[in-house]
């Protein structure tokens, strides 16, 4: 890619029309003194062109011409002829459409003492546009070496990019893949079990497996869910609608969501604090996006013990907490646990289903509400997430 | 004639129950394991007809397992068949570098009821061949 990069930068070298340095011209017929006046007086002129009804016939530079004039009598010999008699007759004439590069090499290919000469430019009808300096040319061309070098870099490191992006990516897809089928398998598996369950009449076994299916198409829903709302969220996409709602049923329903996918383990899962009702301003299926998400990893993590939703209020705000006795988060894993596929290790030894996104979308779901989120835990002993969130959109 | 037996280790008790169930209905005897590893001292002590072995296993992927299993004098006859939710190319890629008997996609029931008869026919006649 860098190398294809560096022919664009090349085959993008500038026409000389643009790097025209002057239009001066002096008609051939000049006498040698007025054009030594108008070098006198004009310091930073290098050069005349010498043009005839707008054909270049001939060029004057001003370190030649004052060599000329300035030699012993050089003034008394030359002074009044016309300028067309000094002039070099043959100097160097390209066409505007020409490219700085090829210019270069035609100008560096002329012998020594004119090397530094500038060089006349031509239009289709070889009529007069000016000429060019080659001193300017140089460091033009030098500039466009640079940022050549310059861009191959950025080329290069947007290649190593790219290609970090999409090993992320692949890793991404092939956990996905897997998270996606391997609840799907399970639920036709159990399907297909459940059947052979009835056809024998065995109602014990059919209550467990119906359980079973429950868990897994909620894990499935809450994995797709994420999926979609992190597509939602990255394209910018994600709206909120706010409405008056109570938070307390809510809770509720979702502690029985983690009730269902604790499963067969010893965790009991407690809604405490505000009992009643507490009515806030909000986007419910965000908030409850949220409480799935917190709950369904306590859940996840949590083999035995507890799991206990806090809802207090104060200062405008709603504070809700999500406390588990589980495995707890390590130190080091805390910064992580927020960032986009900060779980994402390789999926043939993830050691815990999901898709490692289900933190980064609350986060992000939690600061478009307007609240925050914070965690802490002790490794091997429980975490806890609380969520602040404010009572209405307006009081913050 | 004396049942075939399957050893199936996968970490996913769902994929266990399901698979056990399913298979013992096709009259085999069944065994699970839950975890990679401790899986050749139960290979060894059961001497399975055939092994289903998950992919996406906690710190013990299958796919390093089938190479550990296959590895050991006293159990690489054993055949093996990775029994995954990976997708198809993923599963060609892993039999290809662990030289296992071939795989079985979870999901299809009359395509593991199908394979199973044929790995466990295969493993009768010649270990190596493998159609699928």
């Amino acid at each position: 890619m860098g190398e294809r990069y560096m022919e664009t930068a090349q085959t993008e070298s500038p026409r000389v029309a643009s790097l025209i340095t002057s239009r001066e011209k002096v008609a051939p017929l000049i006498t040698v003194s007025v054009v030594g006046q108008q070098f006198m007086n004009t310091t930073d002129l290098d050069a005349l062109s010498v043009v005839d009804c707008d054909e270049p016939v001939g060029l004057v530079t001003r370190q030649k011409f004052m060599l000329t004039l300035f030699r012993r009598y050089g003034f008394e010999l030359y002074g009044k002829k016309r300028i067309i008699a000094i002039a070099d007759t043959a100097p160097l004439i390209i066409h505007e459409e020409e490219r700085l590069d090829v210019a270069m090499d035609k100008a560096l290919e002329r012998q020594d003492k004119d090397i530094y000469d500038e060089i006349i430019v031509v239009d289709d009808a070889d009529r007069y546009k000016g000429y060019l300096s080659v001193k300017q040319m140089i460091m033009q061309q030098s500039t466009i070496l640079a940022n050549s070098v310059m861009q191959k870099e950025i080329a290069r490191e947007r290649a190593r990019e790219l290609e970090r992006m999409s090993q992320v990516k692949s890793q991404f897809i092939a956990n996905v893949t897997h998270e996606l089928r391997s609840p799907v398998n399970a639920i036709i598996g159990l399907a297909e079990v459940m059947k052979i369950s009835t056809e024998k009449g065995q109602t014990d076994r059919m209550k467990e497996r119906l359980s079973l299916l429950t868990t897994s198409a909620i894990n499935l829903r809450a994995i797709i869910t994420n999926i979609l709302d992190l597509s939602k969220i990255e394209a910018g996409k994600m709206e909120v609608f706010n409405d008056g709602f109570d938070l307390v049923p809510l809770l509720h329903e979702v502690a029985e969501t983690a009730r269902i996918l604790a499963g067969g383990k010893p965790v009991d899962v407690n809604v405490t604090g505000t009992i009643g009702s507490l009515v806030i301003l909000s986007d419910m299926v965000k908030v409850r996006q949220i409480m799935i998400n917190l709950l369904s990893n306590a859940a996840k993590f949590t083999e035995r013990g507890s799991i206990t939703v806090d809802l207090t209020q104060g200062n405008g705000e709603v504070t809700i907490s999500v406390s588990d006795t589980g495995i707890g988060i390590r130190r080091e894993d805390g910064e992580k646990i927020f960032e986009a596929f900060g779980q994402v290790e390789n999926a043939h030894i993830k050691q815990h289903e999901g898709t490692g996104l289900g933190l980064t979308i609350t986060r992000n779901l939690v600061a478009m509400l307007g609240g925050r989120i914070a965690m802490s835990s002790s490794f091997g002993e429980g975490t806890t997430f609380t969520v602040t969130l404010p009572i209405s959109p307006i009081s913050h | 004639m004396k049942a075939k037996k399957i050893l199936i280790i996968d970490d996913d008790d769902r994929h266990l129950l399901t698979a056990k169930e399913l298979l013992e209905e096709e009259g085999y005897l069944v065994m699970t394991h839950n975890l990679g590893f401790g899986s050749t001292n139960i290979i060894k002590a059961v001497r399975p007809d055939l092994v289903l072995l998950d992919v996406n296993m906690p710190a013990l992927s299958g796919d390093k397992l089938a190479t550990v299993i296959s590895g050991q004098e006293a159990t690489q006859n054993i055949p093996i068949v990775f029994y995954s939710s990976n997708d198809e190319d993923s599963l060609r890629r892993s039999v290809r570098e662990t030289r296992v008997a071939g795989y079985i996609c979870k999901g299809n029931i009359l395509d593991l009821k199908n394979k199973v008869a044929y790995y466990l026919e295969q493993s009768g006649n010649c270990r190596t061949a493998s159609r699928y």
